[in-house]
């Protein structure tokens, strides 16, 4: 793979991530926001896959397995939360949840 | 690639976005994506003025589009199930990209993990969380699926980020240590291979004819210059013979990122089973309704 | 002109070192005072306390003028000592003992103490409330008059001066729930102040001019040199007019005289013994202590004889309008201190120290007797009033001293000690040269016309013709109907009759007092010295015929007193009627009754515009430095967290933003700046 291709790989990823951070900040549905999250792992995995192709090392791909793991958990109880939050308040936006805020 | 393009595009893109994110007037929706895509495009374009060697495949650019499009709409759609399965459109489509990246075990296991059960859960939860709408009420959603929430802010930092990452890219990356050749690639490959003894053994038996066993009962690959040789006997003569060794001894992907984890990462295989069954310790205290202390026992 | 040589100068001989008693006995009685004020003590224990240390006072002061022989410093304690370079300042608890120190303490202290004794009686009515504050005040008045007039530096002088204010501005306000006393006691501080200013810059200027504050190097220095190898220019001639204006303003004259007729709502002790007898004459005795600097400047002693005889002049045509008893004596004694600084003004110190000598006596009298008309007669003090109080009983001693002390004031030939007090004065205004001297003289002949007349129409309307009271406004508890007014008794009548023997034997001292004088620094002229013309016929030497032309103009006002207020008092009215009739004269009564407006005039000129200032830069404080500056300053914080609070609003996402535009902003300034510094150097010409 040549520095020109992995460059633009990197460049899918970077704007995949940056679509999923404006989709995170932007989204007041709050299972949305954490799937724009996922959409942010999954352009770090591409990063990830890429520059171990180009290092011709498995280790890349080994670190998105674990990233995988990690995600899969983190969704399970992320949404385990949400559904607890969804019946305190009947509702799913984010901002039902300001209460630390100045008044 | 000059720094100035880089710039611009992006500027075109977050006009793009921002103008898809709100509920506009429905003319405003193909100006926006067609400077989302000349932005994509340009950039794209500016790296085909390079040698034909250097160039990405052509798959690249479509699987490339499809994620980013995708990405895009799951950013914009009302409706949360959608873009639910419009994200599943972009584990797809990266999917895709592992593949052209030869890392096949990642693609599949990506589309099983991700598509196939967290997203599904992901679903299921959209559905339970689902406001039941009033009678009278009508049908259109809630109000915080349909006004997103400050885009202007959220667009204007997000593509500052982009800029200064592709900025990093584009700069840095050229000043990388250069890649292994594909003559080193292999001969790491065979090293490898050499952890392996029944693998050589079998496509040996399969692929040389009278071949019996290996000289000295030692199923190594020897690598001279750049070619692997392993010493058989053959059937017939006590004589050792040195020939090349097989091709499809050659590890697969698969394979060599088992053999990674277990050989060179188990501590971090044992601790991702922690994490694991920390996940599903949380789950079941989740799931489990609350008990009523009552006063008196019952 | 004074010469430098002349008067005698205390050398290092020191005195008996008990002296340092005279200054502590007085210390020790407020200290005592004070401490029967704060255990409430409920008898007179004070008064007994004050009378018994301050005769002590007077006793060692009569037994240090037995022993004198010249003049000796007395080193009581190290005050103030520094030095640097070849410059120091050296002020020490010290006194100076010559004869015009002697002189006066032996009539401080003596009349301290008889006041002391008559207010033991007089204020009765306070035992148990403000009694003991009232002599801890005069205590302190006297300790702080000793200092001033024992002190051998000008330092001490000032300890005492300031004291003295100190005290008059407590007994005046002694009667502090009365907003008119504590008012009168502002002024009095007030005004002194002013004054007060002099006496400080000119300290400055003459220790910067000769290196010295004490007396004793001082008139070392003055009587080695002569006047004209003194440099310094405009500071040097500035020295006896700053003088000038201290004197001014604690003896009560022009134009600072105003608060004196205020301080009369002081209880009469208090205006008999500061006001008359002590704390006015020490303006007199800074300039005769002085008096050797006063040649500095040509000009100096002729303006203070103008400014003492125009406040003489003054003053008396205001008494003559004035109906309270107390008011027409403070006006009186402003009058008498102008003859005294005119007297200074002269070259007569002399004749300047024997009238305060003399005042002291027979003010005294005046104000203790008009005392005790206001306590007999609960307050009243309107001579319109109160009338025939020699034929009641148990008022004749009053009605008489007081008789006496007004004859002394008209200087009734022959009899009272002012009348040869007074003479030494007004011969010298005659007989010396100098601008404008002539004129000045007739002034205080006119003047002492108007004493006479004024002081006599005091007594012939309160203490003769029919009897006839009201009682004034501090009644009892009695109706009006049943007033008896209350006679004076023991201790009272005792303290009159021997104050006024002590007037009567004062004749005698003219030339006591003019041999202390002349021994001491503020010789510079005897009475008869430098003028005698040619030929001399009787009428060409005012020492001659002043006598007899005196004594003719205080006959002449008595009669006119006589016949206006005793033989026919509806005449006074008529007299008043006809000159409001006529328009040319219409403005005298009502002008001379509002003090010819004088307090007005300061009002107008001074207070109002300070007022006014006042009330601007209260506005400015208010709006200016509160409102913008420190309220301003204050509001910072809070505007910039208001500015900042949207950002902390509890919503996830905002945070989320804040966080990625922080890390964005560092991002760019790590990636962007370097290349921006370098492009604007660039553009700005290339790194410095």
């Amino acid at each position: 793979m040549t520095t020109l291709s992995l460059s633009h790989f990197l460049l899918t990823s970077a704007i995949i991530f940056v679509i999923g951070l404006i989709g995170f900040v932007t989204r007041r549905n709050m299972i949305v926001m954490f799937l724009c999250t996922e959409l942010m792992f999954q352009a770090a995995a591409i990063a990830m896959i890429a520059f171990g192709h180009y290092h011709g090392d498995v280790s890349g791909q080994v670190f998105v397995i674990f990233i995988l793991t990690v995600a899969a958990a983190e969704a399970a109880l992320a949404l385990g939360l949400v559904v607890l939050l969804f019946r305190r308040r009947a509702t799913l936006s984010a901002e039902a949840w300001s209460e630390l805020g100045e008044a | 690639m000059p720094a100035n393009v880089l710039y611009i595009s992006c500027v075109l893109g977050a006009i793009a976005i921002y103008l898809l994110l709100r509920p506009r007037p429905a003319a405003l929706k193909p100006v926006a994506v067609i400077l989302g895509l000349g932005a994509l495009g340009w950039v794209f374009r500016s790296s085909s003025l390079a040698a034909a060697v250097d160039r990405p495949n052509l798959f690249f650019y479509i699987f490339s589009l499809i994620a980013i499009a995708s990405a895009v709409r799951m950013i914009t759609h009302r409706k949360p199930v959608y873009a639910a399965l419009y994200f599943v459109m972009v584990v797809l489509s990266s999917a895709a990209l592992f593949l052209l990246l030869e890392a096949e075990f990642m693609a599949f296991a990506m589309i099983i993990v991700y598509a196939g059960a967290i997203l599904i859960t992901y679903l299921f939860v959209l559905m339970l969380a689902h406001q039941a709408p009033q009678p009278g009420e009508d049908e259109s959603q809630p109000d915080y699926d349909v006004i997103p929430r400050e885009p202007a802010a959220a667009v204007a930092v997000g593509f500052i980020m982009l800029a200064l990452l592709t900025d990093t890219i584009f700069q840095g990356v050229p000043q990388m240590r250069p890649p292994p050749s594909p003559q080193q690639l292999q001969a790491e490959s065979w090293q490898i291979v050499n952890l392996l003894p029944d693998r050589i053994e079998r496509s040996a038996r399969r692929e040389i004819d009278g071949f019996e066993s290996f000289a000295n009962s030692d199923p190594s690959v020897r690598m001279v210059g750049d070619t692997a040789y392993i010493d058989v006997i053959m059937t017939g003569s006590p004589q050792v013979v040195t020939v090349e060794a097989p091709l499809s001894a050659l590890p697969e992907n698969v394979e060599r990122v088992g053999l990674a984890l277990v050989a060179e990462f188990p501590v971090s295989l044992e601790l991702a089973g922690v994490i694991l069954l920390m996940a599903m310790y949380g789950a079941v205290i989740f799931a489990r309704r609350q008990s009523e202390i009552s006063e008196t026992a019952s | 002109m004074i010469d430098g040589a002349g008067f005698p100068v205390a050398v290092e001989a020191s005195g008996p070192s008990w002296a340092a008693l005279i200054l502590w006995l007085p210390a020790i009685s407020t200290v005592l005072c004070g401490l029967c004020a704060a255990f409430k003590v409920r008898n007179k224990l004070a008064a007994w306390i004050t009378v018994a240390l301050l005769g002590g006072s007077f006793v060692l002061t009569a037994s240090l003028f037995a022993g004198y022989e010249q003049p000796v410093t007395i080193h009581v304690l190290d005050w103030i000592g520094i030095t640097w370079g070849d410059t120091s300042f050296v002020a020490n608890f010290a006194f100076y003992i010559d004869s015009l120190t002697l002189l006066w303490m032996l009539f401080v202290t003596g009349l301290g103490t008889l006041i002391a004794l008559y207010a033991s009686e007089y204020m009765e009515q306070d035992v148990g409330g403000g009694y003991s504050r009232f002599f801890a005040g005069i205590s302190i008045f006297l300790f702080a008059m000793t200092a001033l007039v024992m002190g051998d530096n000008l330092l001490m002088l000032y300890l005492g001066w300031e004291g003295v204010g100190f005290a008059s501005y407590w007994l005046i306000g002694y009667y502090y729930k009365k907003p008119s006393a504590v008012a009168a006691a502002k002024k009095a501080f007030i005004v002194n102040r002013i004054g007060d200013l002099g006496l400080a810059l000119g300290i400055y200027l003459i220790w910067q001019t000769f290196g010295t504050v004490q007396y004793a190097e001082l008139f070392t220095e003055l009587q080695a040199g002569s006047y004209t190898e003194i440099a310094g220019g405009w500071t040097v001639q500035a020295i006896p007019f700053l003088l000038m204006l201290a004197a001014f303003g604690k003896s009560a004259q022009l134009p600072l005289y105003v608060w004196l007729p205020d301080a009369m709502e002081g209880p009469t002790p208090v205006s008999a013994l500061i006001h008359a007898a002590t704390m006015v004459t020490a303006g007199v005795y800074l300039l005769c202590r002085m008096f050797p600097l006063m040649a500095l400047n040509e000009l100096a002693l002729p303006v203070v004889a103008w400014v003492g005889g125009l406040t003489a002049l003054l003053a008396a045509t205001i008494a003559m309008a004035q109906y309270d008893i107390k008011r027409i004596f403070a006006y009186s004694t402003i009058s008498q201190l102008g003859y005294m600084f005119l007297g200074v003004g002269l070259l007569t110190t002399s004749g300047a120290a024997y009238h305060v000598f003399t005042h002291a006596f027979f003010k005294a009298v005046l104000f203790l007797t008009a005392g005790v008309v206001m306590h007999g007669m609960a307050g009243q003090l309107d001579l319109r009033k109160v009338s025939g109080l020699r034929k009641l009983p148990g008022w004749r001693i009053t009605s008489y001293t007081m008789l006496y002390a007004c004859m002394c004031l008209a200087g009734v030939p022959i009899v009272t000690n002012g009348f040869w007090s007074k003479d030494a004065i007004m011969a010298e205004a005659f007989a010396a040269h100098g601008p404008g001297f002539g004129a000045l003289a007739i002034i205080a002949l006119i003047t002492a016309l108007l004493t006479a007349y004024y002081t006599f129409r005091v007594w012939f309307r309160v203490c003769a013709g029919p009897v006839h009271y009201e009682p004034g406004d501090e009644l009892h508890g009695e109706s009006t109907g049943r007033f008896q007014p209350h006679a004076p008794r023991l201790i009272i009548n005792a303290v009159l009759v021997a104050i006024t023997v002590g007037a009567v034997v004062s004749i005698f001292c003219a030339d006591w007092v003019l041999g202390m004088v002349g021994d001491s620094t503020a010789a510079g002229g005897i009475p008869g010295e430098h003028h005698v013309a040619e030929g001399a016929s009787v009428w060409s030497d005012p020492h001659a015929w002043m006598p007899w032309v005196a004594s003719v103009i205080g006959l002449v006002g008595i009669a006119i007193a006589w016949y206006f207020h005793l033989a026919n008092r509806k005449a006074a009215d008529k007299f008043k009627q006809v000159l409001q009739g006529n328009v040319l004269t219409a403005w005298l009564p009502k002008a001379l009754e509002n003090k010819w407006y004088v307090d007005e005039l300061y009002h107008a000129t001074i207070r109002a515009p300070l007022w006014l200032l006042g009330r601007i830069l209260n506005l400015f404080d208010r709006y200016v430095l509160d409102m913008v500056f420190v309220d301003g300053i204050a509001r910072l914080p809070r505007m910039l967290g208001r500015g900042f609070q949207p950002l902390a609003n509890g919503v996830l996402q905002s945070y989320a933003v804040s966080m990625i535009g922080g890390v964005a902003l560092v991002a760019v300034l790590v990636f962007v700046m370097p290349e921006l510094m370098a492009m604007l150097s660039g553009l700005m010409g290339g790194g410095r």
